[in-house]
């Protein structure tokens, strides 16, 4: 027999950590058709029963407010689990057990997780989980998946329970009177509306009903009849509760809720983890805040992408010219292997993936911080702190941690923006992230300010920053109110308490993103990298070039060319870098490395002469604003999740560059002649 | 009348109700601001919005102009 179970539990629960260990190893991502959210899967481990377990996405309740919930719902709606552990952080216990009140309407087997228990008896609390078991309903079990102790117990009781067809009383949670009126309304419905939501648990859709649900609404396709019905009831719970519909039902869960742990636990001293506390104070002082989250943010991107990339690239470089490259040139030849195709594994392949995964080392230590800071809870701090400035530009504070990644590489940057809850924040963060200038784009900026700019190197790169911050807030402005204009879903966000991140756990983190990474790498742009060697290396004729300028990209470049003339770097060169720069970024240089190989003398020469400071500087401009490389691109498609989002995004970005790069040439041009 | 908003860092008191309608309405409930629940302001953000509140064991940050809308009962 094949089983199905589902983990269900607040965001901050301990999810993640307890998912994995309950599987091991056996680990794979996998999307849920219909929507854009990833949700998680693995075979629960040390069991001889056959048993899936679902990672669904953290969630507070059952309505269907963002993404996240309306994936967690409709799965544990629609995807029938045999049974549901229901994760609990028993540090939150209160808040934690309003998502259970909801999951036990569900009419399906459940296991209750309370997690955290090592630091729960810390402060001093006791939990009865018999106690707990006779007043909810369901079997409970003491765990802490960071210190991994009482997940054998867990897998054990999962086990049993399984077998265990009938399910208990459900338990008071509602008034007699107000479980009267449940009841009458669901007969009534069975009677009434035999066709309303067959399928749906009886209580759950009760209360939905009542509660007038978003997504139940939809269902019942404005059934006049029924919504009057729906009306008298509850005027009758108002009646009896003297509270709103929305408040009482939350009302009556509460207060069933604070009942049962009143009963159920002990508290034998008082509650407070004084370090942490203290440690939180400093972060998050008035004064203190902000110089200690810019100094957090110096120290990541000075050791991964400074300190990290001054000791492996060189390496990484030396290993894939001269070790790799001339392996590959002197086995091939010995082989007897044409020419085209050494040059072919050599100068598109190896050149072209080897780029990109140069920079393998950094994202790694880039993405153990980040890591890291998600997981102490830092992250929602720095979120409280911008909040106050990013709403003024159509964002929330929530925008801020996408776009601190995006000053890495553009790719996690983009699906960081999951851990919005709005929509259109959501999207509208997934469509600036490429604005901030990714790493990639960091050695064209240098390369043309040493050429062209000397005196002022640093200047001109610290203005590129600010063009770029400047674009981001505007931006965020105008496409709040034009397209991504929409209703303000307000900033609502737990504070989770500081905690100290598990080993493991950043591990499982940073493989699962750098997997993405090489990933695409192997795939998308060892496709590009084939066919920009072939378009660069032959003729129209297919015939082997002697000379760049003849080859069909070339002839590419030369058919562009004229559309870049009004930004002042309309020559074929520079559109055809352009254009192998949508593979990857740091392409760019490479293909104006190789095109301007042929010609008289060094490469910064062969440069000044087709660029003048002026263009370079739109140049460089347009690099940082135009659309984001292939792999950035793919990500937020995947992100947006429609087309329409997408050409839009992808027409503005483009456009936007355009423009900017337009005035800064045009000006630019007639100031300095 | 009093809102969550007039509290300063430090001071406590009870919800009276919840004068905002729809969807913010359905997230403050759910996220445990119920009549009659104790919450106290721990700290405001250094730009001065949004705060951060405890209530029901945890720590909830919201802005200043949904802690308007919440009233409080001492």
């Amino acid at each position: 027999m094949k089983y199905k179970i589902a983990l269900a539990g607040n965001p901050n629960s301990g999810k993640t950590t307890l998912f994995n260990c309950l599987t091991g190893s056996n680990l794979y991502v996998g999307n849920w058709p219909g929507v854009t959210v990833e949700k998680k899967e693995g075979n629960l481990r040390d069991t001889n029963k056959d048993i899936t377990l679902v990672d669904l996405p953290g969630i507070y309740s059952l309505a269907p407010y963002s993404m996240d919930e309306i994936v967690s719902r409709n799965f544990l709606l629609e995807g029938r689990p045999d049974l549901i552990i229901n994760i609990i952080d028993a540090s939150n216990i209160e808040r934690n057990l309003y998502l259970s009140t909801q999951l036990m309407e569900l009419n399906c087997p459940m296991v209750g997780a309370l997690n955290m228990m090592d630091v729960v008896k810390k402060t001093g609390v006791k939990i009865d989980v018999r106690e707990m078991e006779k007043i909810f309903g369901y079997p409970f079990i003491e765990i802490s998946a960071q210190k991994e102790t009482g997940i054998d117990e867990l897998i054990k009781l999962v086990e049993k329970t399984l077998e265990i067809k009938k399910l208990k009383e459900f338990p008071q949670i509602f008034p007699p009177e107000i479980m009267t009126l449940f009841n009458e309304f669901d007969e009534q419905i069975q009677h009434q509306y035999p066709d309303i939501l067959p399928d749906y648990p009886r209580l759950f859709r009760v209360i939905k009903l009542i509660e007038k649900d978003e997504e139940v609404l939809l269902k019942i396709h404005g059934n006049g009849d029924l919504l009057e019905d729906i009306d008298a009831v509850r005027k009758k719970i108002e009646a009896l509760s003297n509270h709103d519909v929305d408040s009482a039902i939350a009302d009556y869960r509460y207060r069933f809720i604070t009942a049962g742990i009143n009963t159920a636990t002990k508290k034998t001293k008082a509650n407070t983890i004084p370090f942490q506390e203290k440690l939180d104070k400093i972060l998050m002082n008035r004064y203190a805040a902000l110089p200690i989250f810019f100094l957090f943010m110096f120290v990541i991107y000075y050791v991964s992408i400074t300190l990290v990339g001054d000791i492996t690239i060189g390496g990484i470089e030396w290993f894939i010219n001269d070790v790799l490259m001339v392996g590959v040139a002197a086995g091939l030849g010995s082989l007897g292997a044409a020419d085209w195709i050494i040059a072919l594994i050599n100068d598109g392949i190896i050149t072209g993936v080897g780029a990109v995964l140069t920079f393998v080392p950094q994202l790694v230590v880039l993405f153990i911080f980040i890591s890291i800071l998600e997981d102490s809870g830092y992250m929602a701090r720095v979120a409280f702190i911008m909040d106050r400035i990013f709403r003024h530009f159509g964002l929330s504070g929530k925008s801020f941690i996408p776009m601190v990644v995006g000053l890495g590489c553009s790719v996690p940057g983009i699906m960081a923006t999951r851990t919005l809850e709005n929509e259109r924040e959501r999207k509208l963060t997934a469509v600036l992230t490429p604005f901030i200038s990714c790493g990639a784009k960091m050695p064209i900026y240098v390369l043309m300010a040493s050429v062209f700019f000397t005196e002022y190197q640093t200047l001109l790169v610290f203005s590129l920053y600010l063009v770029s911050l400047t674009v981001v807030f505007g931006s965020g402005f105008v496409l709040s109110k034009t397209w991504f204009k929409g209703a303000d879903s307000g900033y609502l966000l737990e504070i989770p308490p500081l905690r100290l991140p598990k080993l493991k756990n950043t591990a499982t983190q940073v493989w699962e993103r750098i997997k993405e990474f090489i990933i695409r790498a192997g795939t998308i742009i060892f496709a590009a990298s084939v066919v920009l060697w072939f378009l660069q290396s032959f003729t129209p004729g297919f015939q082997m070039v002697d000379s760049p300028d003849q080859s069909i990209l070339a002839m590419f470049g030369k058919v562009i060319a004229p559309v870049f003339i009004p930004l002042g770097f309309g020559n074929w060169v520079a559109s055809v870098a352009l254009l192998t720069g949508i593979a990857a970024k740091e392409m760019i240089i490479s293909t104006m490395s190789v095109l301007l190989s042929g010609q008289d003398g060094s490469f910064t020469v062969a440069i000044s002469q087709i660029f003048t400071p002026v263009s370079a500087y739109s140049f460089v401009i347009f690099v940082l604003l135009a659309s984001p490389c292939m792999a950035a691109i793919a990500t937020m498609k995947k992100e947006l999740g429609n087309w329409r989002d997408f050409f839009f995004a992808l027409s503005y970005q483009i456009g936007l560059a355009y423009a900017v790069s337009f005035i800064v040439y045009q000006v630019g041009s007639r100031i300095f002649v | 009348m009093f809102t969550l908003k007039d509290l300063r860092p430090g001071q406590k008191a009870c919800v009276g109700s919840i004068a905002v309608e729809g969807l913010m309405r359905r997230k403050l409930m759910d996220m445990g601001v119920t009549p009659g629940v104790e919450i106290q302001v721990n700290k405001t953000a250094p730009f001065g919005d949004p705060i951060e509140v405890r209530l029901r064991g945890y720590s909830l940050s919201l802005r200043k102009k949904d802690a308007e809308n919440i009233l409080m009962v001492q």
